[in-house]
């Protein structure tokens, strides 16, 4: 209990203001008509903590679009590694992105490990938000069991009322909170709201998909010659929506530019995407996999298959936007019962 | 030794040169790395057939303009198109929509008989072109990127991913879920999804994808509920050129 404090709704314009006084602050925003973006607030006034979920998930901030890497002079031959990192408060994170940065830190934090995201990830502090209930159809958070926060926060908010309940899970959390004094210490019956409120979205949240979570790997590793991937593969355009919208795709391309001096220049690394034509293409023109229909069965085996024999967790989070961002319709969602639906074929045929 | 390099225009607006006049501080590295000999928009000077890389802006529409290219060709080392006219041919493009003869009296009345004119064509469907900045109006940005490749002699490739991919990394809105039809999917990209970003739809000014998934592209189209004619009638606006079969207007 001495972990959570309370802050009134009415305050939250204040609480924001006076963080974003020294700190950059991001959070959710209205994008469009029915779409949100993390984007730089300075108040509470555009934040929209009703949002569904945002079209980038917050890895941008960690793994940036286009980030510079290294910077040289052909002429003096000097190659400098540059390092771009600033102060963030990343506030209204809801429990499956909290899910998909922890999945960035484990990969980055690797061996070899990865200076320039684990320094930038040091400078920002997490501000989660508890979701009491779907996004929307979509969503398969459940199925994913990441509908409730394990940690990767700094404060957690859940809101119950005309106020915040706010779980303190860091040092810098804790500092955070005392600078803007505007929180007070939670009560018994705060306390007994707050276990009322994760016992209503028992009911709430259920698996979407009719397979058990310790199922789904064997599903994706029994799957690999299914005429699933087929049928996808004739509605892919390739478009890279899906990977680029993913809270835990990760892969990037490293591209040396030179200025228009033809000495200098910059080495930046990019966003790429396994769902490229060219992105398994190597030298003499061979590609491992040129059909469409291989390259979304190599995302997916990303998300319930590889990570789960490596580093023992799913790598898909639940938040739906692969299917939110497809522009041709491909459905996470049925694409699992598909598998599903395919494999009880085969086992009664 | 600076590359000495000549601007030419055929069938366009000169809306592309009027891109490069404008480009701004980083004109003047550009000046710094090259020698512009002629440029009828900007200076009164001709290079009297002295230049290393030509510069097109504009598409193939009469056979006046057939015989300029090759000749054009024939003395550049290299050769550059800038825009959707010279690139893919563009909005002069939409003249194919027609049988020649009708739209020549349609657009000239008794006195076609007097104008030279075939089938609007892109610049490579006459001769070979090195570097293509795509466009309307070309992407500056692009063009600077073309501009070094070229001067260091390396090739360079329009990315082969759509538009849809840029755009969704500016996290806009996409267009199709906001009721509209938009071009993004089939368009190459490069221009990062630069009318989007700015409130429009994208109408394929680029060019399509080598390998546009053309199944795919129905279900997006069965997604959203629009009849095909609304997409095809989109895109013949910058694309009818490539339809001309090679060797057609010889």
């Amino acid at each position: 209990m001495e972990n959570l404090v309370i802050l009134k709704k009415e305050d939250l314009n204040d609480f924001v203001m006076q963080i974003a006084r020294t700190k950059k602050v991001v959070a959710p925003v209205r994008k469009g008509v029915k779409s949100f973006a993390f984007e730089e607030v300075t108040s509470g006034a555009r934040i929209d903590l009703d949002y569904t979920s945002t079209i980038l998930p917050p890895k941008k901030y960690f793994l940036p679009q286009k980030e510079t890497i290294i910077e040289y002079d052909k002429r003096k031959k000097e190659w400098t590694p540059t390092l771009y990192s600033e102060e963030i408060v990343l506030f209204g994170v809801h429990t499956c992105d909290l899910f998909g940065i922890q999945c960035l830190d484990i990969i980055f934090s690797e061996n070899p490990k990865d200076f320039n995201y684990i320094l930038r990830k040091n400078r920002i502090l997490i501000i989660g938000l508890e979701c009491s209930n779907y996004c929307d159809e979509n969503a398969s958070c459940a199925l994913m069991d990441n509908q409730n926060p394990n940690g990767g926060y700094d404060l957690f908010f859940t809101e119950i009322d005309d106020r915040f309940i706010i779980h303190v899970n860091t040092y810098h959390g804790e500092k955070l909170i005392n600078k803007t004094g505007l929180c007070t210490k939670a009560d018994k019956r705060d306390v007994s709201e707050l276990r009322l409120l994760k016992e209503r979205k028992r009911n709430v949240f259920k698996n979407e998909v009719d397979i058990p979570y310790a199922e789904l790997k064997p599903l994706f590793v029994n799957a690999m010659k299914s005429k699933v991937w087929d049928e996808i593969g004739e509605k892919c355009v390739s478009c890279g929506n899906c990977t680029n919208v993913c809270p835990t795709c990760y892969c990037f391309d490293i591209i040396d530019d030179i200025n228009l001096d033809l000495n200098t220049g910059t080495r930046t690394r990019v966003w790429d995407s396994c769902q490229n034509g060219s992105f398994a293409e190597v030298a003499g023109g061979e590609n491992f996999r040129e059909d469409r229909g291989e390259r979304q069965r190599h995302r997916l085996n990303r998300k319930f298959n590889y990570p789960v024999s490596k580093f023992r967790r799913y790598f898909c989070t639940g938040c739906g936007r692969c299917t939110r961002a497809c522009v041709a319709g491909i459905d996470l969602k049925e694409t699992i019962n598909a598998l599903i639906e395919e494999k009880k074929g085969n086992e009664n045929g | 030794m600076k590359a000495k390099v000549a601007f030419f225009d055929f069938a366009c607006c000169e809306g592309c040169q009027l891109q490069i006049a404008n480009i701004g501080e980083a004109l003047l590295d550009v000046l710094d790395k090259i020698d512009v000999v002629e440029f009828r928009e900007v200076m009164s000077e001709k290079s009297g057939g002295d230049y290393d890389v030509a510069v097109i802006e504009g598409s193939i529409t009469t056979k006046h303009a057939i015989e300029r290219i090759k000749e054009i060709r024939s003395i550049a080392k290299v050769l550059i198109t800038i825009g959707a006219c010279a690139s893919i041919g563009g909005v002069n493009g939409m003249k194919n929509n027609f049988e020649l003869p009708e739209i020549k009296k349609y657009v000239y009345g008794e006195d076609e008989k007097y104008f030279d004119s075939v089938p609007t064509m892109a610049v490579d469907q006459v001769v070979k072109v090195d570097y293509y900045v795509h466009g309307c109006p070309m992407y500056v940005p692009e063009f600077v990127t073309v501009l070094k490749h070229a001067l260091m002699g390396l090739p360079y490739k329009a990315p082969e991913k759509s538009v849809c991919t840029e755009c969704k990394l500016n996290e806009n809105e996409c267009l199709f879920d906001r009721g509209l039809t938009c071009m993004g999917p089939v368009t190459r990209a490069g221009c990062n999804s630069w009318c989007v970003n700015n409130g429009n739809i994208c109408y394929g000014c680029r060019g399509m994808l080598d390998d546009p998934a053309k199944t795919g592209q129905i279900e997006i189209l069965k997604k959203h509920d629009i009849p095909l004619e609304w997409v095809t009638n989109k895109f013949n606006m910058y694309n009818k050129a490539k339809d001309v079969k090679e060797n057609e207007n010889e």
